[in-house]
C-alpha cells in the first residue's frame, strides 16, 4: 500500500524537482574523463560521452563555450551542471572544458595552434613594434603572483618615470581565461590607451598555464589595439597567448627587460662618453703641444745654425786680424821704426822685446 | 617625463649625443671645445641624477574583473 506521506509528482514536474535538487546538490562540479563520441550539431551543439574504464555520462554543450579543440580520446575536465532533460536522459550540461593530462594538454594545443596558423595569427608580418620607450603600460597580471613581483622589481631597477596600470586577475584555473580577456577589453577600450599591453605570469604546472592556450583569450591578443608583451611560465614553457603576442618574453623578468632599457648601462653610456670626449681633449692637446714643441725646436735649430755661421765667420776674421797684428810681426824678428829718417833726429824702434832709442846718421835714398 | 630644463631624458640624451658628434665635425677647434666639453659634462650629470630620480607610478585599476563573467 501507497504511504500517504510518498510525494507523488507529474513527470515534469518530476524533472524539475530532480534537476533543482541536482542543482542544490552539486551547484558546479569537475568532472574529469575522456571524451568518446564527440559530434558537433548544426554547427551550435556539442554533444559527446565523458567515460572511464567503469562508467560513461553523456555531455552537452554549445559551442561558443568550447574555448579550445577537442576530439575523441582525449582526457578532459568539464566544468558542468548535472541535468536531467525532458526526455529523461540524464547528462552533464557542461559550461566549459580543459584538456588534462600532459597528452590531451599537447594534442588540443597542438590542434589549436594548427587551426590559429593557417588562419595567419601567427604571421611575422601582424607583430607590431614596441615603444622604443612606454611611458603608460598597462599591465594585466595577478598581483599576488611572484612573476608579478619579479617584473615590478626588475622594471623599477631599471628604469623610472612609468605610469603602470594593473588590471588584477586570475591567471589560472576556471574563469582566469574570461578574466584576462576582460582586462584586456578594459585597456583596449580605453580613450587613453596604453603605449602596450603587458600579460605575465610565472611558472606553474601545463594545466595551470593551459589558460593562456585559450582560443577566445588568443583572439583577443591578436584584436588588440595596443601592442602585446607576453611573458608567461619559464624558459621553455610557449603558449599560444605567447605566440599570438606582438612580442614575447620567456619570463615575466624577461618582460621587463624587453620594455625598457636598464638605465644603469644608459649612466655608463654617458659616463662613457663624456669620458671618451676628455681623452679626445688630452689628445687634441697633446697634439697641439707636440706641434707647438716641433716648431720650437725648428726654431732653435736655426738660431743654432745661424749663431755657428757667425762664429764661423769671427773665427775667419780674427784668423785675419790675429795675422795683421804687429807684435806678430816684431816676434818674426822685424822692428817697428817710429819718428822722422832725418839726420840727427832721434826715433824709436820697437823689437818684440826691446824698445831702442837711437840718432840718424845717416839716410841714403834705396 | 620632463625633468630639469624641461628637457626629458631622451631630449637630454640626444643633446649629448649631439655634443659629442661636434668634436668629430670641421667646426672642432679647442677654445670651443673646452665650453662644449664642460656642457657635455653637465649634460650627463643630469642625465645620471634623473634617471636615478625617477620612480614608476603603479596604480592597481579598481575593477573586478572576475565580475564581468
Amino acid at each position: 500500500m501507497e504511504n500517504a506521506t510518498t510525494p507523488r509528482f507529474s513527470v515534469s514536474d518530476f524533472i524539475a524537482t530532480f534537476n533543482q535538487t541536482l542543482e542544490y546538490a552539486y551547484p558546479g562540479i569537475e568532472v574529469e574523463g575522456e571524451v568518446a563520441s564527440f559530434k558537433v550539431n548544426q554547427g551550435k551543439y556539442v554533444f559527446f560521452d565523458l567515460k572511464d574504464a567503469d562508467g560513461s555520462v553523456s555531455c552537452f554543450m554549445t559551442v561558443w563555450q568550447l574555448r579550445v579543440p577537442v576530439e575523441d580520446g582525449m582526457k578532459v575536465i568539464v566544468t558542468a551542471t548535472p541535468k536531467l532533460t525532458v526526455w529523461g536522459k540524464f547528462s552533464l550540461t557542461v559550461r566549459a572544458i580543459r584538456p588534462s593530462g600532459e597528452g590531451s594538454l599537447k594534442k588540443s594545443f597542438e590542434l589549436l595552434r594548427a587551426k590559429l596558423e593557417k588562419e595567419g595569427l601567427f604571421a611575422l608580418e601582424r607583430k607590431r613594434l614596441l615603444p622604443r620607450l612606454p611611458h603608460q603600460v598597462a599591465v594585466v597580471s595577478s598581483v599576488q603572483a611572484a612573476g608579478y613581483a619579479d617584473f615590478i622589481k626588475i622594471l623599477g631597477d631599471r628604469w623610472g618615470g612609468l605610469e603602470l596600470r594593473v588590471a588584477q586577475v586570475q591567471v589560472q584555473g576556471t574563469g582566469a581565461s574570461d578574466q584576462i580577456i576582460e582586462a584586456l577589453k578594459y585597456f583596449n577600450s580605453r580613450e587613453d590607451l596604453p603605449d602596450v599591453i603587458v600579460l605575465i605570469r610565472g611558472g606553474g604546472s601545463a594545466d595551470d598555464l593551459s589558460v593562456f592556450n585559450d582560443e577566445l583569450l588568443v583572439r583577443e591578443i591578436a584584436m588588440s589595439r595596443v601592442p602585446t608583451l607576453v611573458g608567461v611560465g619559464h624558459e621553455n614553457d610557449v603558449s599560444l597567448a605567447d605566440m599570438v603576442a606582438d612580442v614575447r618574453a620567456a619570463t615575466p623578468s624577461n618582460a621587463a627587460q624587453i620594455l625598457v632599457p636598464d638605465k644603469r648601462e644608459l649612466i655608463r653610456n654617458v659616463r662613457r662618453q663624456v669620458g671618451v670626449l676628455l681623452s679626445r681633449m688630452e689628445r687634441v692637446i697633446d697634439r697641439q703641444r707636440e706641434g707647438m714643441r716641433h716648431h720650437l725646436s725648428t726654431a732653435i735649430t736655426a738660431i743654432d745654425r745661424r749663431v755657428d755661421q757667425r762664429e764661423r765667420q769671427l773665427a775667419g776674421l780674427m784668423r785675419v786680424l790675429a795675422e795683421l797684428d804687429p807684435h806678430k810681426v816684431l816676434a818674426r824678428g822685424y822692428a817697428l821704426v817710429r819718428g822722422e829718417m832725418k839726420v840727427g833726429t832721434m826715433i824709436e824702434i820697437e823689437k818684440s822685446d826691446i824698445l831702442v832709442q837711437a840718432e840718424v846718421h845717416h839716410v841714403n835714398k834705396k | 617625463m620632463s625633468t630639469k630644463n624641461n628637457l626629458t631624458i631622451a631630449e637630454k640624451t640626444a643633446k649629448l649625443d649631439e655634443l659629442v658628434a661636434w668634436f668629430d665635425t670641421d667646426d672642432f677647434e679647442i677654445e670651443r671645445a673646452l665650453s662644449i666639453f664642460a656642457e657635455a659634462e653637465k649634460l650627463a650629470h643630469e642625465i645620471e641624477h634623473d634617471l636615478q630620480a625617477l620612480k614608476n607610478n603603479i596604480e592597481i585599476v579598481k575593477i573586478r574583473f572576475s565580475e564581468t563573467e
